[in-house]
């Protein structure tokens, strides 16, 4: 990989003094950079930028600037590095810094903005600019309390001017980071596909949207394994004699797993319940929350449908694990192909839980496809609820519709 | 009182209303870096690229994927 050679390259020259590293992070979760960090044995400064204010296009990204504050090459070569840039004296010889703030100003000294003065600032100006620039800010200093806050901010942007794909873009962060917070709702996850598809749309040359959608999307169109590498990181360095950094959100399913070039055929299966038999889950025990990456499918492109099953606290409902695990049969509509169609989650060891259960399969549209198409799932589970005691064996009738666009990609 | 009452906000004016001009990245050689403020991975302590000022600096955006 490209930063872990420049690390190695400049390690000696950083130890020296001659040279400060300076990291950007362009991804959602802090900790998974840090755990990388930890393992590539990066010990300098790393920065987040999960909403993309730099407004970077793709990364990396590398950039040497003088201690002038001149940015003296955007390409530099690391076999040159050392001529062509450390060992050089230069002149404080541009012109003075355009005021030109990419990110949202905090007090000095301070570790926030002057909240006040931004909100009532906002409200008077009352722009598309204003309050995006709000929400940047409430992300990026006023912690996870401030999420609503901030989701109401882009929401208030966009409406203003819809053709504003950073605040949608940034929205869509917005809901990922709800929908993995304890005030998740069941819609955020789509919702952070659909607002993502949409800023995508309005600048299709965004290569760091495009791969927020990607990391959940089907392995068709997965450019390499996003996060493949994390296990393997926590394991050398527990043989290091270290403890890895802890992962808040554990990547799973898509964010694991490789690009392929054709989906393999869905192997032989038999419907568990053909004939409908199984008693559905009328009192809702198990809830269900369906994701499908991208919002809008092309024809002939595919699409990776998450599907999370979560007992309902409500009825005090969990799984019952010393019963068969729970399946997932999926129904496609003529002509589209899945990458399976009986799903299994395996319990836990423990007889009784109430862990969300996450199933995700991939679909690809027939090249004739076009509207909206609708997808016949049901689970079938064993739920307990403490409610009335009861267990039972229970079937949840979950329909996916999928639409897809025609038109330039 | 608030301790930056006109400072803040003549810097949030500006702030705002070079927002509407914002390109995406794109450094140009031979101009000076814009500044921008964004927080340590560690901890969450803001960060400025001015921090540097005085040190040769290699810039490095990536991500672990």
């Amino acid at each position: 990989m490209h930063v872990p050679v420049w690390h190695n390259g400049t390690a000696q020259w950083v130890k020296e003094g001659k040279l400060a590293i300076l990291g950007v992070t362009q991804e959602q979760h802090a900790d998974r950079c840090r755990l990388f960090a930890q393992w590539q044995g990066f010990d300098w400064p790393i920065l987040q930028d999960p909403i993309n204010v730099l407004e970077a296009l793709a990364v990396p990204i590398l950039v040497a600037i003088d201690e002038h504050g001149i940015v003296r090459s955007t390409r530099p070569a690391l076999a040159g590095f050392k001529a062509d840039f450390l060992d050089k004296k230069f002149a404080d010889d541009a012109p003075p810094e355009t005021p030109r703030r990419t990110t949202p100003a905090i007090k000095e000294g301070s570790r926030e903005p002057d909240w006040d003065a931004l909100r009532a600032l906002t409200k008077k100006n009352n722009t598309a600019v204003d309050w995006r620039n709000l929400g940047d800010a409430l992300v990026l200093w006023g912690g996870d309390k401030s999420l609503e806050e901030a989701m109401v901010c882009y929401a208030r942007a966009v409406e203003i001017e819809p053709k504003n794909g950073l605040a949608w873009f940034r929205l869509g962060v917005c809901h990922r980071r709800r929908y993995e917070s304890a005030r998740a709702q069941s819609t955020d996850f789509q919702e952070a596909i659909n607002h993502w598809g949409k800023a995508l749309d309005l600048d299709p040359n965004q290569y760091i949207w495009r791969r927020r959608i990607q990391q959940y999307g089907p392995r068709l169109d997965q450019p390499y394994s996003f996060y493949d590498w994390a296990t393997k990181a926590e394991k050398e360095i527990r043989a290091r004699g270290a403890e890895p950094i802890l992962l808040t959100v554990r990547p799973a399913g898509a964010e694991i797993a490789y690009p392929v070039k054709a989906l393999p055929g869905a192997a032989t299966a038999r419907a568990p319940d053909p004939d409908g038999k199984i008693l559905r889950d009328v009192a809702g025990l198990v809830r269900a929350e369906v994701t499908v990456v991208p919002g809008q499918i092309r024809p002939g492109k595919s699409a990776r449908v998450h599907i999370v099953l979560r007992p309902d606290p409500k009825w005090k409902a969990h799984w019952n694990n010393e019963a068969e695990p729970l399946r997932l049969w999926v129904e496609a509509p003529k002509g589209w192909r899945v990458s399976e169609r009986l799903l299994t989650v395996a319990a836990p060891k423990k007889p009784v839980t109430d862990e969300p259960r996450i199933l995700t399969f991939e679909l690809v549209a027939p090249a004739d496809a076009g509207g909206k198409e609708n997808l016949a799932l049901y689970a079938l589970y064993h739920v307990c609820n403490d409610a009335d005691g009861q267990c039972q064996f229970l079937r949840l009738d979950i329909p996916v519709a999928v639409v897809v666009r025609r038109g330039t990609p | 009182m608030r301790p930056y009452p006109l400072i803040l906000v003549a810097a949030l004016s500006l702030a705002a209303s070079d927002f509407a001009h914002a390109a995406p990245y794109s450094p140009k050689v031979g101009r000076r870096h814009p500044d921008f403020t964004l927080p340590n991975i560690e901890g969450g302590k803001p960060v400025s690229l001015s921090d540097f000022r005085g040190k040769k600096v290699l810039l490095i955006q990536f991500a672990s994927w």
